[in-house]
């Protein structure tokens, strides 16, 4: 028998079941818990915090920039801040923040399982990250490391700085994003609800998919060429040294077959999140929904094929520097293919100007500027040019803050209601986003106009010339922490005292709607039967059907 | 792909294949393929010993080739295995050759001088002084 | 999913499973996704193997002859019937003869201590030719340039996979405790099933290690 839409939405509103907030208050039922949603939270906190020391090493490096001399740190400082700032974003926060956080406490959800498939496992990567954090930031207290978050040898293998400690960080921190990985294609394949066929996932889901086969492919890699620079480091083993016959592009090889298709384990999960929250706003189904699904497989595929546009002039040969350029071009088809399905999703929707929303169009903007200075950069005569500039600076960030963490703030944004029951001030989300918004591009367009100019990256001193646009990109970022710490306090507050929000108050046909906001520890008290694309606004029908045995 | 995932209240229902055959289940293939598996290293073994020169290296890596098809096929199983194994374990070996294909390409089409200190120099990789090709210890 | 249940050790089936042939299959693809990182781990050794061993051919060669192939050949043989044993533990097991599985553990696992004490037997020899790695190397024997280097790889890919094979033996060891305790049976042998493919991958690598360390 199926229940009319009234009875369904009565059993996912009010469940007899206490929500999974609720269901043990302990610290020890937090800390041993093997549930997905709470594990997510776990990691969500985690990475807020980390995201926060990473954003106040960019404040330090940017601070000292004000003035072209020696100014605030000495030269070894400043090397070990940017060191710290580039780990801390990338590994700590970056990496595991749409996956690890908002895909563990999703992604059951949309796919209408009570939990992921090896619960203990997840909660195993949330330690690893811990461990893999905590043996880092030991590191980072006593010496720190001034190579750089790429750790190029010869001169990572020789630095006087503790190196050590902090590759050894990352290496567990992989494994902490390999299990992930593992786990989400593990519950997609074997934990969908009936009904749930491949042409009927939701697209956040797809995004994750993709992701995790990157995860179980390339990090693997990482792990290998960490590992060899701390061997090479203590033991001397002349892999990476030119001075035993080492070659030092080998290390830039493996370091880049994980690192470049880790960038698309950044911003995949983020179209994911974009996929979403622009049908859940524009109250739209998905636009080429089958086009946006396999272009997140297509960039994952591709993301492999492009690691040696990083080798341009690091005397990789000419041949395999052309193909690999070439390959690289490749990826603007499938983010175009997607930025195309995502505008014609708006296109006649009924849109509703929220803050997620305010961050989606962030999110194109940053995404389309940021991927076609990319396919100038992937032209190996260009890249030349700007090769180690601000210009890559500023083209990363396009990619890294303005699409990811834009996509990052749209989630937490969109699923706060869902995550804790609580809604946030409207207002102040708006304010936040365009200060973000603002300041993101008061940052990097003077670093682009820098990077061109003739600045090179990771420089502590510079010709006066350039004080200007270094003081405006300052001035840019100082505006964009302001952007952050007010999310933060509005969101503290409102996770404290804001209004218990409705079950679904985007009026979302998402599937993870499906159950109660903040749902019950087991999510569903009775796995739905899926009879419906996600987000399909033209019935009134929820998206799942409670079947009673 | 797809054939893994449930289908309506099929999930309920246990898969064919995957239990209450297990008493025909038969020991011979594993025996068989331990003694070509031991066949195939005294091959390598005799190959290997006689220096084939530039063959060497192309019939070792069929003869591995070979055992690890026969480990992967028999002993683990996946000459009947579900479909998504067999994806995952061909997936993991492209994305090797695929590793291996661009980085010793890489080296190999290089501008020589950019290769590492006392690497032969040259066009080609040639011989260090004093040591040809018949005067390597046996 | 009671009827499936009935009869096997209490909590073999998770809460989120609707049945243990789903679980069993999710269990197998999760082991599969473990192996293809371990592929890809070694890939990275393999990939600098290949390059060192064009950039120094010769170098190789020379010094590849100073290995011991007796050593490598006998544990080679050794591994492989290992491989053998852990295959026919699963079978036992799948046709309800858990005594005879657990003989085979035990077989696998004296096998694997014996690869161990045999690798260790080569590795005394290097140390007192001082045929060690990068900047330890002072062998007396090959002094052309890529000779440290082939030792750099030798040590690094035989100590990862030692590495494998001491892992695989916890494994196993953890299996055979629990085959003795009548944990499997031909309704349920996933557990043993893992197992046996991780010590599979271990052998899989060393079947590659063998000919491209010992026989250049």
């Amino acid at each position: 028998m199926r229940l009319s839409e009234a009875d369904s939405h009565a059993l996912a509103g009010a469940p007899a079941a206490p929500s999974y907030l609720e269901d043990g208050t302990t610290v020890m039922s937090w800390l041993n818990t093997r549930d997905h949603k709470r594990i997510g939270v776990m990691f969500l906190a985690s990475v807020i915090f980390f995201f926060f020391i990473g954003g106040v090493f960019a404040l330090l490096l940017r601070f000292k920039l004000l003035e072209p001399g020696p100014f605030f740190v000495d030269a070894i400082s400043y090397n070990r801040l940017f060191t710290l700032h580039g780990v801390v974003m990338i590994f700590l926060f970056l990496i595991p923040a749409i996956p690890s956080a908002f895909g563990n406490f999703v992604l059951p959800l949309m796919v209408g399982a009570r939990d992921v498939a090896f619960p203990r496992l997840n909660l195993a990567s949330f330690y690893l990250y811990l461990t893999g954090a905590a043996i880092a930031i030991w590191g980072m207290l006593h010496g720190g490391a001034d190579t750089g978050w790429t750790f190029y040898t010869p001169y990572s293998s020789t630095s006087p700085t503790q190196v050590a400690p902090i590759l050894l960080g990352a290496f567990i921190l992989g494994f902490s994003s390999i299990l992930t990985g593992l786990n989400f294609i593990v519950t997609t394949h074997t934990l969908r609800a009936p009904g749930l066929n491949w042409m009927k996932l939701p697209l956040f889901v797809w995004g994750l998919y993709a992701t995790s086969i990157i995860q179980i492919l390339a990090t693997p890699v990482l792990g290998i060429s960490l590992l060899l620079v701390t061997v090479e480091r203590i033991g001397g083993f002349g892999l990476f040294d030119p001075a035993r016959g080492g070659d030092p592009v080998l290390f830039q090889h493996l370091f880049w077959f994980y690192s470049h298709p880790a960038v698309y384990i950044m911003v995949l999960p983020a179209m994911g999140v974009i996929s979403e929250t622009v049908c859940a706003f524009s109250h739209k189904n998905a636009f080429g929904y089958r086009a946006i699904a396999f272009s997140s497989i297509g960039i994952g595929f591709v993301g492999f094929f492009t690691w040696g546009h990083h080798l341009f002039v690091a005397g990789q040969s000419t041949f395999v520097g052309g193909a690999f350029g070439l390959l690289s071009m490749f990826v603007g088809i499938f983010t175009a293919i997607k930025i195309f399905n995502w505008v014609g999703t708006m296109y006649r929707g009924a849109i509703s100007f929220k803050t997620p929303f305010a961050y989606i169009c962030g999110f194109l903007y940053f995404l389309v500027f940021g991927g076609m200075t990319g396919i100038a950069l992937a032209t190996t005569s260009l890249d030349i040019h700007w090769h180690d500039t601000y210009f890559i600076v500023a083209h990363f960030h396009f990619i890294m803050v303005g699409a990811s963490v834009m996509a990052f703030l749209a989630a937490l944004h969109y699923w706060f209601p869902k995550m804790f029951g609580r809604t946030y001030p409207e207002g102040w989300g708006l304010v936040a986003a365009s200060l973000i918004i603002l300041g993101f591009n008061a940052t990097f367009i003077p670093q682009f106009l820098l990077g061109n100019f003739g600045m090179p990256r990771r420089y502590y001193q510079y010709p006066e010339h350039f004080q200007a646009l270094h003081v405006a990109s300052t001035a840019g970022a100082t505006l964009l922490g302001f952007g952050f710490v007010i999310i933060l306090i509005y969101l503290a507050i409102a996770l404290r005292y804001g209004e218990r929000s409705a079950p679904n108050p985007w009026g979302s046909k998402g599937f993870e709607w499906m159950t109660a906001s903040p749902p019950p520890t087991h999510n569903f008290d009775e796995i739905p039967t899926i009879t419906q694309m996600p987000h399909d606004y033209r019935t009134h029908e929820p998206p799942g059907v409670i079947r009673v045995a | 792909m797809s054939e893994s995932g449930p289908s309506g209240q099929a999930s309920d229902v246990l898969h064919p294949g995957d239990a209450h055959e297990e008493h025909e289940h038969s020991a011979i293939p594993y025996v068989v393929v331990w003694i070509a598996l031991l066949l195939f290293t005294l091959l390598t073994y005799f190959t290997g010993k006689h220096h084939l020169g530039q063959w060497a290296l192309p019939i070792a890596l069929a003869i591995a080739c070979t055992k690890s098809a026969l480990v992967v096929l028999i002993f683990m199983h996946l000459n009947n295995s579900s479909g998504m194994p067999r994806l995952i374990f061909v997936t993991s070996l492209i994305f090797v050759g695929l590793l291996m294909f661009f980085t010793v390409g890489d080296v190999a089409t290089r501008f020589r001088p950019a290769t590492p200190a006392g690497a032969p120099f040259g066009t080609e990789p040639s011989q260090p002084e004093g040591l040809l090709e018949h005067e390597l210890p046996e | 999913m009671s009827h499936e249940a009935a009869g096997l050790p209490e909590g073999i089936i998770g809460h989120h499973f609707s049945s243990l042939s789903r679980q069993n299959e999710a269990m197998r693809l999760g082991m599969w996704l473990f192996l293809a990182t371990e592929i890809l781990l070694f890939a990275g050794l393999f990939t600098g193997y290949a390059i060192y061993r064009y950039e120094f051919p010769l170098a190789f060669a020379a010094a590849s002859r100073h290995l011991n192939l007796t050593a490598g050949t006998v544990n080679t043989v050794v591994l492989i019937t290992s491989s053998f044993t852990v295959a026919l533990a699963i079978h036992f097991a799948r046709v309800d003869r858990p005594r005879a599985a657990a003989v085979c553990l035990v077989l696998t696992i004296l096998m694997a201590l014996g690869f161990l004490g045999i690798k260790a037997i080569e590795y005394t020899e290097h140390f007192h030719e001082q045929a060690l790695p990068g900047k330890y190397y002072a062998f007396k024997e090959v002094t052309i340039p890529g000779a440290a280097m082939f030792y750099s790889l030798y040590f690094l890919m035989t100590g990862l996979h030692g590495l494998h094979v001491v892992a695989g033996m916890s494994v196993l060891s953890w299996i055979l405790w629990r085959t003795l305790q009548g944990r499997y049976s031909s309704r349920y042998y996933t557990g043993i099933e893992l197992g046996g493919l991780y010590w599979h991958l271990v052998d899989l690598v060393w079947i590659f290690l063998y000919p491209l360390l010992y026989l250049i």
